[in-house]
Parts: structure tokens; C-alpha cells; sequence
């Protein structure tokens, strides 16, 4: 019974158990208490990683590093409106939205990877800078989850039978919230540029 | 939805989590801009964005 439940509706056993996960972190204080030992290792980013060294030493290196980053979540912003957009009706009204939702797939995860390879010695240059910010872990949090609602979430979704087949107001809920999350997390990072 | 008219696993998750997230990044873009708010109206006194005496 419990089996075959969970067989059935894993996906949906799995979110509701990452939110209870996030509300028990959260009652139990314990992101408060796993905070301040995060500090040792910014601070090793900072001043003793090569990609610290490299970061504060070099700054044409680090310049070139941060446009490969901007690049990254240009070409990652694009994908997301294109196929976004697309799913809300608002743009390529003459191409099927799931062509733009295959289509622009590969293009997202090389962009994403990019972005994360790229933003790790963005962040170890100014690691003892960042720590202290809020809006920085706002950008990890919501790269996190828009990440995950990408990957495990929405494409699984919208890969798996034609769009005609599933409700339109949950596909316009998921570009919504699409739109939205990386909105956040491009808004975060440069929020993190003005601090 | 599959076959059988009830709603499938895929669908349940992605709902459920698109509105989860959904609220929360507007929960969150609300505070901000209500923290916007009360600061300009620290600054100032009171909130006005144009002909403002104290902005040159």
C-alpha cells in the first residue's frame, strides 16, 4: 500500500518532504547554528584557494571571469524568456512551445553550468565580502531552487506528453513562477555588485 | 491529468511546488519593497518621489 503510494506519487512525496525539510531547518534554528562556521571557509576562499589568489591578484583574469558569468546568465535569461513566453502565448506564436521547450533545454544547462563554474571564482574573490550579505544567500537559495524546479520539475513536466494534454493554467503557473525565480536570482546577483 | 481524469504525479509536484515558490518570491518582493518604503520615508519624512525639497 505505502509502496505502491509512493511508487505512484514520488515526485510529489519528494517536494512535500523538502518542504518539511526547509520548515524543520527553519523551527529548529538550525541554519542560525550551521551560520557561523561557514565563515572559515569564505575566508579560505578569500585568501588561501587559487581561485581566491587568482581572483584578487589578477584583476583582468577576474574581469574576463565575471563577463563569461554575465554571458552565462544572458544566454541562461534568454532561454527562460524564449521558452517561458512561449508556454504564457506572449511570443513565437508560430512555433510549437514544445520544439522551444526541447529545443532550448541544452542550451539552459550549458548556460547553467557555466554560470555556476563561473560564479564560484566570482564569489571566492570576494568570498569574506559575501558571507556577510543577505541578498547573496537570497541569490544561492533561489539559484538552488530554480534549479531543481528546472530540473526535476518543470521540464519533466512539460517533456512528457504534448502541451495540448495538460492544463493550460498550470503551464502559465510554471512560466509564471519560471519568470519570477530567475528574475530573483539575476536581480540578487546584481544587488550583490551595489553592496 | 492522466487518463483517467485524475492528476497525475508530474503535474501534483509541479503545481504544488510552482506555488509554493511562487508565494514565496512574492511574499519576499513585497517585504522588500515595503523596507524600500520605510526607508525613503525615514529619508525624507514622507514618501515623495518627485519635487522632493531635500533632493537636488
Amino acid at each position: 500500500m505505502l509502496g505502491s503510494l509512493f511508487s505512484q506519487y514520488a515526485r510529489t512525496l519528494l517536494v512535500a518532504a523538502a518542504l518539511l525539510f526547509i520548515v524543520l531547518v527553519e523551527a529548529l534554528g538550525m541554519r542560525e547554528a550551521v551560520y557561523p562556521s561557514l565563515l572559515p571557509f569564505f575566508t579560505w576562499m578569500r585568501e588561501s584557494s587559487w581561485l581566491g589568489v587568482i581572483g584578487t591578484t589578477y584583476g583582468s583574469i577576474y574581469a574576463t571571469v565575471e563577463a563569461v558569468h554575465l554571458l552565462s546568465m544572458a544566454v541562461l535569461g534568454g532561454t527562460v524568456l524564449a521558452t517561458d513566453l512561449r508556454l504564457l502565448g506572449v511570443i513565437f506564436k508560430d512555433v510549437p512551445s514544445e520544439t522551444l521547450v526541447t529545443g532550448t533545454y541544452k542550451c539552459f544547462k550549458i548556460a547553467l553550468l557555466m554560470a555556476i563554474l563561473t560564479g564560484i571564482f566570482c564569489a571566492a574573490g570576494v568570498g569574506d565580502k559575501v558571507y556577510y550579505m543577505q541578498v547573496f544567500w537570497v541569490k544561492m537559495l533561489a539559484l538552488l531552487a530554480a534549479s531543481c524546479f528546472m530540473l526535476f520539475i518543470k521540464q519533466p513536466l512539460l517533456t512528457s506528453r504534448p502541451h495540448i494534454e495538460i492544463n493550460p493554467w498550470s503551464i502559465r503557473l510554471l512560466a509564471i513562477t519560471s519568470i519570477l525565480i530567475w528574475f530573483t536570482v539575476a536581480a540578487a546577483g546584481r544587488w550583490i555588485g551595489f553592496s | 491529468m492522466n487518463e483517467n481524469g485524475k492528476l497525475d504525479d508530474k503535474t501534483i509536484a509541479a503545481v504544488s511546488s510552482a506555488a509554493i515558490i511562487l508565494g514565496a518570491l512574492i511574499y519576499y518582493w513585497i517585504g522588500e519593497g515595503q523596507s524600500t518604503v520605510e526607508l525613503l520615508e525615514l529619508a525624507y519624512g514622507s514618501l515623495k518621489f518627485f519635487n522632493n525639497p531635500l533632493v537636488f
